[in-house]
């Protein structure tokens, strides 16, 4: 750490924002050129406005996946790793191989599909707890209120491989607390690292305690933006509190929860870190889609197969979630 | 029911309470252990104990991070990164979201259900095409190659949050403007905008927990060891077989810190910045 | 006379190296900046030990700077990969055997017999009938060692092993710690049980044999029937319970004998592996070591800098040094012969072991191996499967890995 460094941090950065800056007005210039004086089109500001952040995107995010797709048509490989061939049966044999041969060494891709899904399912978990405290924070002039929930966002809060470690290390037969504990009170201590079921559900309870700061919060603004006027009219007809949470409660946080609830799904599906690092990529048993392609890519370094694979697992989580938006109308509230 | 000032009947309280400090405990005990083991001296990281402050406390590790390594230095480099990048992801997502959520052009729902699409691409499908884009740029081993990647990766849920918040505010003050003769643009920064500094929040919080915390691309996109950022400082104290466990918590919780009060500092506009949108009136 | 002498001897001294052929690098005309990866990481003091090597050698050499980073063995291998693809890779690696495999496979890496004489360095990784490494330091093999507080000789045979590790184990005590769930540790046990991994072939896995279904069970009883090492334990683990004297015995390799030298002082004992009594064979520890590889795509420009500082590494003060600081045998045989080996029982017990070690493969199918051991191995150690399913279940999945590679 010294002057050098710290000027050349300065010198680097404020360049890039500078640069960023000079090409934002070059787009912006143009297609205000184009649009509004050449073509007198009335979404020039639009487009203006949309522009930078869609370039941005298409780069970063739509050219990996065109690599990915031409990648999924080669033999690639630690064997042909300088000069792969392109050709559509090394397509169609990569995306025979997802489902026909073991992704890995020997799991196959049907078990780790539903093992993910089982994975996905904690964020029921999640979404059922976070309500639960959101609506035990939301009680009428509770004390200590902020205290509570400041201390309950923490895991939030916490940068994710600091969590991730950190649990991994209590899961240790010996020394973690959970097998501390559990010898207190006269139980046996669980091989959470051996035991392929109980390594899972060590993954599980890491990300439960991850997930559910997020849906507490999301359902506390939920819940402080229904008006009271509802629970008094139902208080008035003598409404008992579950007839209230399922009449009122419930439909009334739908909007805010549907969403929530889809961007928790995506992201469980997607979460590299938890199983990586409580797992340590040691038994297949405890592995989920991801984690299994990144085996597939970076440990077998099978690049053809596993863009394949890639593919694959971002299409089906892509329907998902489209089958999902329709059944619950998630995207209403944002479409309109 | 605030309004209505009652209370609820003794017994409840108790039960809430208890259920409440239950799920505080929970929450906090993993935390308070990373402590612990950052004050254990280093012949004795493992322990049966549960004792929040182990009887020989000691600070050596805190020093040994802060005087001993390149703490600093990683610190520095993390802040210039996530700060360049959540300044311009949010400069980017701000004014995308108020087009779409002001405007109903043609392929607005195409552009939403891209957004949400961007969010499902698996991690680790992205790393080597992008290594050979930075590669391509001559952005390795750069502060820039970062700034790019991560402030761009952020503009989904930035802009996702932000639509949703714009969306609440009601167009007639922005009609109301516009007939005093304000252009669009000039009512979007100085009407809207500065309605919008939950929301603004948010997604700064986000944007910057995101580049704060990323570390499989800072991997190989920062090879050398002066550039490192703080999760490939952190790495760099775990061996393949030892790992400073000692130094490796106490710098834990002094990373930790910062974002943790940014994020207890934002917690006010945190239940309203995330959920205005879906929630409107 | 004189003058005559000391203009000759100036003469032969810088005619030496030219007349000593292509193997010496010259001092390069413009700067050049060598990028080197290595795996040794700082916990060890090991990469503080590269990072003033480098600088040393930079200080010689106005011309060439030499940049150090760490990186741990996996990410080194992945990242290098990847850098390759995009013509960014580094100028050249410090790192482990097992990466030999993938590198020659994807043609990476090119032959060092051009760059430096191979005859003088212990044996190094030979494919092809190329040399595709200079040895850095060699062993990297497990071993036994003991804190004499509790045992003042080390056992000589199995049955002696498990009467001294169960008459040690008693309250907070085990007798015996070790990474129970790792195939490397277990690789010395099958060699002691008469069974390798491969057949004949080099290439062909032979995990479904008997040699493997007792090592299994002897390793099983250890912790199941014996009860001497802990239920559960890492490299972590093991390693702080040796170090904190909660565990009398331990099996790990030479890296960490610098560690355990500090923390045990005088009382640290070190030796080989106990023979197996039902087949009176020693335990074969995998043997390899540290080596740098040589990128194919080094710019040329950058060659004779990179024989240079390969050069100066395994010159033998350096390896002598290594040898000294961070109690790991050298790769160069000259130094191999150096009275410090011969002064230190600790390096002698280590040279002991590495004697009836065996070289670990290098193909590209060992990786396949090793993933299917480890899964396998955890789930017999944690008694959720029996080792007869287990040496079937390993076969396949390193027959279904192996086929997968291709």
């Amino acid at each position: 750490m010294n002057s050098q460094v710290v000027l050349t941090a300065l010198g680097q950065v404020s360049g890039t924002v500078f640069w960023m800056l000079v090409g934002f007005l070059l787009i912006e210039v143009s297609i205000w050129a184009v649009g509004n004086k050449v073509l007198k089109n009335k979404n020039t500001l639009v487009a203006m406005l949309v522009t930078p952040a869609f370039v941005g995107l298409g780069l970063l995010l739509v050219f990996p996946l065109l690599y990915e797709v031409v990648l999924a048509f080669s033999n690639m490989n630690l064997y042909h790793f300088r000069n792969p061939e392109f050709s559509l049966l090394n397509g169609l044999e990569n995306f025979k191989r997802v489902f026909t041969k073991p992704v890995l060494q020997t799991t196959t891709f049907f078990p780790v599909l539903l093992r993910t899904f089982l994975w996905t399912s904690q964020v029921l978990i999640h979404a059922s707890v976070g309500m639960l405290l959101a609506m035990l924070l939301n009680r009428p002039n509770l004390k200590f209120k902020n205290i509570y929930r400041a201390i309950l966002i923490l895991p939030w809060a916490m940068p994710q491989v600091i969590s991730a470690l950190t649990w991994r290390s209590e899961f240790n037969f010996e020394y973690g607390f959970p097998n501390i504990l559990l010898n207190k009170i006269g139980l046996p201590g669980i091989q959470w690292k051996a035991d392929a079921l109980w390594n899972f559900i060590a993954m599980v309870l890491t990300n439960v305690w991850l997930g559910i700061p997020f849906m507490m919060v999301i359902s506390l603004g939920g819940l402080q933006s229904i008006s009271d006027e509802f629970y008094e009219a139902a208080d008035m007809d003598g409404a008992s509190g579950w007839t209230k949470f399922q009449k009122i409660t419930l439909p009334l946080m739908k909007p805010v929860l549907a969403p929530s609830v889809m961007l928790g799904i995506i992201w469980t599906f997607n979460n590299f870190n938890i199983p990586y690092f409580i797992n340590e990529m040691k038994l297949e048993s405890s592995e989920i889609l991801v984690t299994a392609l990144f085996r597939a890519a970076f440990n077998f370094s099978q690049y053809g197969f596993s863009a394949a694979f890639a593919l694959i697992i971002f299409a089906l989580l892509f329907s998902m979630t489209l089958i999902y938006v329709k059944w619950t109308g998630a995207l209403k509230g944002v479409t309109d | 029911m605030k309004k209505l000032g009652h209370q609820d009947p003794l017994w409840v309280k108790i039960i809430i309470h208890t259920l409440l400090i239950t799920a505080c405990l929970v929450t906090i005990y993993p935390i308070l252990r990373i402590m612990t083991i950052s004050l254990r001296p280093g012949d004795r990281l493992m322990s049966t104990s549960l004792a929040l402050i182990p009887p020989d406390a000691t600070f050596s590790n805190y020093t040994a991070a802060l005087f001993e390594k390149d703490f600093f230095l990683w610190l520095w480099n993390s802040l210039v990164i996530t700060l360049a990048t959540a300044v311009i992801g949010l400069t980017l997502a701000s004014t995308s979201a108020y087009a779409i959520s002001r405007w109903k052009f043609p392929g607005r729902n195409a552009m939403l259900i891209f957004l949400l699409g961007t969010q499902m691409i698996p991690a680790a499908m992205l790393m080597v095409p992008l290594y050979l884009l930075a590669a391509k740029f001559g952005l390795i081993n750069t502060y820039r190659g970062l700034v790019i990647a991560y402030s761009v990766s952020a503009v989904p849920f930035s802009i996702w949050i932000l639509k949703g918040y714009y969306d609440s505010i009601p167009t007639t003050l922005e009609e109301a403007a516009m007939i005093d003769g304000a252009s669009r643009m000039y009512t979007f920064w100085r009407i809207i905008l500065p309605l919008t500094t939950p929301a603004l929040a948010i997604a700064f919080l986000f944007n910057f927990m995101n580049s704060w915390n990323e570390f499989m691309l800072a991997r190989i996109m920062l090879p050398k060891s002066g550039m490192f950022t703080w999760p490939l400082g952190l790495q760099s104290l775990q061996g393949q077989f030892t790992t400073q466990w000692g130094v490796y918590a106490a710098s834990s919780i002094m990373i930790s810190i910062p974002v943790v009060a940014l994020f207890l500092y934002s917690s006010k506009w945190l239940v309203n910045g995330l959920t205005a949108g879906s929630v409107k009136g | 006379m004189k003058k005559v002498l000391v203009a000759l001897l100036v003469l032969a001294s810088v005619a030496a190296p030219i007349i000593a052929g292509g193997q010496q690098g010259s001092e390069p005309k413009g700067p050049v900046t060598i990028s080197l990866w290595t795996k040794e990481g700082e916990a060890d003091g090991a990469l503080q030990w590269v990072e003033a090597l480098a600088a040393d050698f930079s200080a010689q050499h106005e011309n060439i700077t030499v940049e150090v980073l760490n990186k741990e063995v996996e990410a080194l291998r992945e990242d290098f990969q990847t850098a390759a693809l995009a013509g960014t890779a580094p100028d050249l690696l410090w790192s482990v055997s097992d990466h030999a495999g993938p590198f020659t496979t994807a043609g990476l890496i090119q032959p060092v017999d051009d760059f430096v004489d191979t005859s003088k360095y212990v044996e190094s990784v030979v494919m092809n009938g190329s040399t595709w490494a200079v040895p850095i330091a060699s062993g990297n093999h497990l071993m036994l060692m003991a804190n004499k507080k509790y045992v003042s000789e080390l056992p000589a045979t199995t049955d002696e092993f498990i009467e001294v590790a169960k008459s040690l184990t008693k309250d907070d005590m085990y007798g015996l710690a070790y990474n129970l769930g790792e195939a490397f540790w277990l690789a010395p046990w099958l060699g002691g049980f008469d069974g390798s991994v491969f057949a004949a072939d080099g290439v062909t896995p032979t995990l479904d044999t008997p040699a493997m279904l007792n090592t299994l069970k002897f390793l099983r009883s250890l912790k199941f029937d014996y009860g001497v090492t802990p239920t559960e334990s890492d490299y972590a683990v093991a390693d702080t319970l040796f170090k904190e004297g909660k565990a009398a015995m331990i099996i790990n390799g030479d890296w960490s004998i610098g560690g355990y030298k500090e923390a045990l002082g005088d009382d640290l004992l070190i030796g080989r592996l106990p023979k197996v009594s039902s087949t009176g064979k020693y335990p074969a520890p995998y043997t390899s070591g540290v080596y740098f590889f040589v990128p194919a795509d080094l710019p040329a420009e950058k060659e004779s800098a990179v024989k240079m500082f390969i050069e100066y590494v395994t010159s033998e003060k350096v390896q002598t040094e290594m040898l000294e600081k961070l109690s790991r045998l050298p790769g160069l045989r000259s130094a191999l012969s150096s009275p410090v080996i011969e002064n230190d029982p600790l390096m002698k017990g280590s040279v002991a072991q590495m004697e009836v070690g065996t070289p670990m493969p290098t193909v590209l199918e060992m990786r396949a191996v090793w993933d299917a051991i480890n899964p396998e191995l955890s789930a017999v150690m944690a008694g959720s499967e029996t080792p007869e399913e287990a040496v079937k279940k390993m076969q396949e999945a390193a027959v279904n890995g192996i086929a997968n590679l291709k």
